[in-house]
């Protein structure tokens, strides 16, 4: 590397004065920025314009606060306090009730009676914490409303479905229309009590074995004449039934 | 999306404009760092890129906030953080390292490396050039022995104070990713250096590039010394990136801490194109082979010698095979650490958009913007040997008009 030379003299350079004098401009331009664009509260409390917490604090109230409810509504706070929901504050349903509480007979809170509004907070979603109540909003019993079943003030724990078609609506329904109608789901799928109340964690069984269709569907089963027949040992031998054909809705012939 | 993720791992926030914005800052400071070889460590063959590489860092500089402005979205709150500088955030600092960088650096740098020729070109021009130059000039038209020796040496020991600063910019946005600890993607101490060395390989190959298409739009031969030094360069600073990388990459293993699964997840899914073929194998492998064998940059002789125009050609193929690289580190970098969730547990995914603010136009336009401002500054401040105004002759008046070459 070269010698670094020594940036002294005895005379100023014409060139100095200059840069200083654009770098002054800016520096004077940053001053008079500051002067005038910093609002006069800023750094008061903290990094943000002190006069930024009136300004909030001038803002008309929208929530009313659950302990203005509980003045008319304390049936339904009593029994909501009782219960799951005991941590949802009411207007987290039911919206903000400032101008309710103001004047309950003009304005009313909304009612969120839809079945959209419950899987915002219980539809399923891997995120959420282990033994939350979610259902598959898809499946979980299709266009019933969810107050029709639940109390939302006083929701029950998770109840065990009491059948497969509380989780199971399309295939029950598919099944419903088919030549399997009859059969229940328990006659194929062995369902172990736990499937209910764990479904992702104890799994219900399906046949495995072609002589469980030949039960009924092999050319020696003792089952209805009208049903019909295939011969097991050379229909299709390396196959299980289900691979070709779907149970909730076997094909007529 | 696969496995487990929370659910405000879902949307990325970091688009690709915050991929834009570390490749182009890197390109600033290695274009800034290669012309400070010929400077400040005196290597005579780059000379024909030196102004050319400063001119590069100076238009990629301008740039290089557009895409944290587009991104942020409010740009007319952005003079907010000169006037409320926050000390406690990194990030929020950008504006003050952005100005040092800018006003203490680059323009002063060019300013005095070309005051020469701004006062000859205003002396010998008409229209408005000449007054574009002298409005550049800021007045200072003295050129005397002195005064030009003055100009010499302050561009000098600005350049000195340049070097760190731009190890400054570009470390610093490496730092940015490499302090966030919850992270185990960007959380490493090697970051900013990681980031510098690839900067510095990236700017050198832009200024390749360049240099090489400039020649060829110009009509000029290319100057095989300067191309061939600035393949060596090449060639060294990415052993040294390859080296670096490598280096991250082992001890991450080695470590083996709890993310090492769904990091090693990450690497085989999702950044497989990305970070094996394109930043791996594309953009170090292929050109570190093809410079260390044409180049002469392991021996004096290059392993292969090949003739001036296909060397031209696999120089320029390995610099824009450098770039691809160097883009695919930054998505890597920036992408990779949004893609795995903070429970170690899934996998998300980016989709990209094609319009909007930070849509893949915007990110072209912004890519383009840099070559349209440098077409810009070549015209008003020609970087060509060809174009440098000569001094007058020592006894001529101080009425004449210097003699002076122009493009």
């Amino acid at each position: 590397m070269a010698r670094l030379p020594s940036l002294r003299g005895p005379k100023v350079p014409q060139q100095v004065p200059r840069l200083v004098a654009v770098f002054a401009l800016a520096a004077i331009a940053l001053i008079a920025a500051r002067y005038f664009l910093v609002p006069a509260s800023f750094g008061e409390k903290g990094h943000y314009r002190a006069a930024a917490l009136d300004t909030i604090v001038a803002r008309e109230k929208q929530y009313a606060g659950q302990q203005e409810c509980a003045l008319c509504h304390s049936a339904i706070m009593d029994a909501r306090l009782a219960g799951n929901h005991q941590g949802v504050a009411c207007e987290s349903c039911h919206g903000p009730a400032a101008a309710h509480a103001a004047n309950p007979v003009e304005a009313k809170p909304s009612v969120p009676r839809e079945r959209e509004f419950c899987p915002r907070c219980h539809a399923y979603n891997p995120a959420r914490p282990t033994g939350f109540p979610q259902i598959d909003p898809v499946a979980h019993n299709p266009l019933a409303p969810c107050v029709s079943c639940h109390d939302p003030h006083q929701p029950e724990p998770p109840v065990t479905p009491e059948s497969c078609s509380a989780c199971h609506r399309q295939i029950v329904s598919q099944k419903a229309v088919s030549h399997h109608a009859t059969l229940l789901c328990t006659t194929c799928h062995r369902a172990p009590d736990g499937h209910k109340t764990s479904p992702r964690t104890v799994r219900p069984g399906k046949p495995s074995d072609r002589n469980f269709c030949g039960s009924c569907h092999s050319a020696d089963a003792s089952s209805p004449q009208q049903i019909p027949r295939i011969n097991l040992r050379t229909h299709n031998p390396r196959y299980v039934c289900w691979q070709c054909h779907y149970p909730h809705y076997p094909e007529t012939s | 999306m696969q496995g487990f993720i929370y659910p405000n791992e879902f949307e990325l926030y970091w688009g690709l404009l915050i991929v834009v914005y570390p490749y182009v800052t890197g390109l600033v400071a290695g274009a800034f760092i290669l012309a400070s070889l010929e400077r400040v460590f005196n290597v005579k063959e780059v000379q024909p890129t030196y102004r050319l590489a400063l001119l590069t860092a100076l238009a990629f500089l301008l740039v290089a906030p557009l895409p944290l402005l587009a991104h942020l979205g409010h740009p007319f709150r952005s003079y907010e953080i000169f006037l409320t500088p926050n000390r406690q955030s990194a990030m929020a600092m950008f504006g003050f390292v952005y100005a040092w960088y800018l006003m203490v650096v680059l323009l002063l740098e060019i300013w005095f490396d070309y005051r020469k020729d701004l006062v000859l070109w205003y002396r010998n021009e008409t229209g408005w050039r000449r007054w574009v130059h002298y409005a550049l000039t800021l007045g200072a038209t003295d050129l005397s022995e002195k005064s030009l020796r003055f100009d010499d040496r302050a561009g000098r020991w600005i350049t000195i104070i340049g070097i760190p600063s731009a190890f400054l910019l570009h470390g610093y946005v490496g730092f940015i990713f490499g302090s966030v600890k919850a992270n185990p993607w960007w959380s490493s101490v090697l970051m900013p250096v990681v980031f510098l060395f690839s900067a510095i390989v990236s700017g050198i190959a832009l200024v390749l590039i360049i240099y090489m298409i400039a020649s060829m739009l110009r009509w000029k031969p290319v100057d095989m010394r300067c191309a061939d030094k600035l393949a060596a360069f090449l060639f060294y600073a990415m052993v040294v990136d390859v080296s670096l990388e490598m280096l991250d990459f082992i001890h991450r293993l080695y470590e083996s801490e709890e993310s090492i699964g769904i990091l090693t997840q990450l690497i085989e899914s999702r950044l497989f194109i990305s970070l094996v073929v394109l930043q791996l194998a594309l953009g170090a492998l292929i050109p570190l082979t093809l410079l260390g064998l044409t180049s002469p940059a392991l021996s004096k002789e290059p392993i292969f010698k090949v003739p001036d125009e296909l060397r031209r050609l696999i120089y320029l193929a390995s610099a824009i095979l450098v770039q691809i690289g160097i883009f695919s580190i930054r998505w890597n970098v920036v992408m990779g650490g949004q893609l795995f969730s903070k429970s170690l547990r899934g996998l998300t995914v980016y989709r990209l958009e094609l319009f909007g603010l930070e849509g893949l136009l915007m990110t072209m336009a912004l890519l383009a913007l840099p070559f349209v401002i440098l077409w810009v500054l070549v015209k008003v401040l020609p970087p060509w040997p060809e174009a440098e105004a000569e001094l007058p002759e020592p006894g001529a008046g101080a009425d004449e008009l210097p003699s002076a070459t122009l493009p």
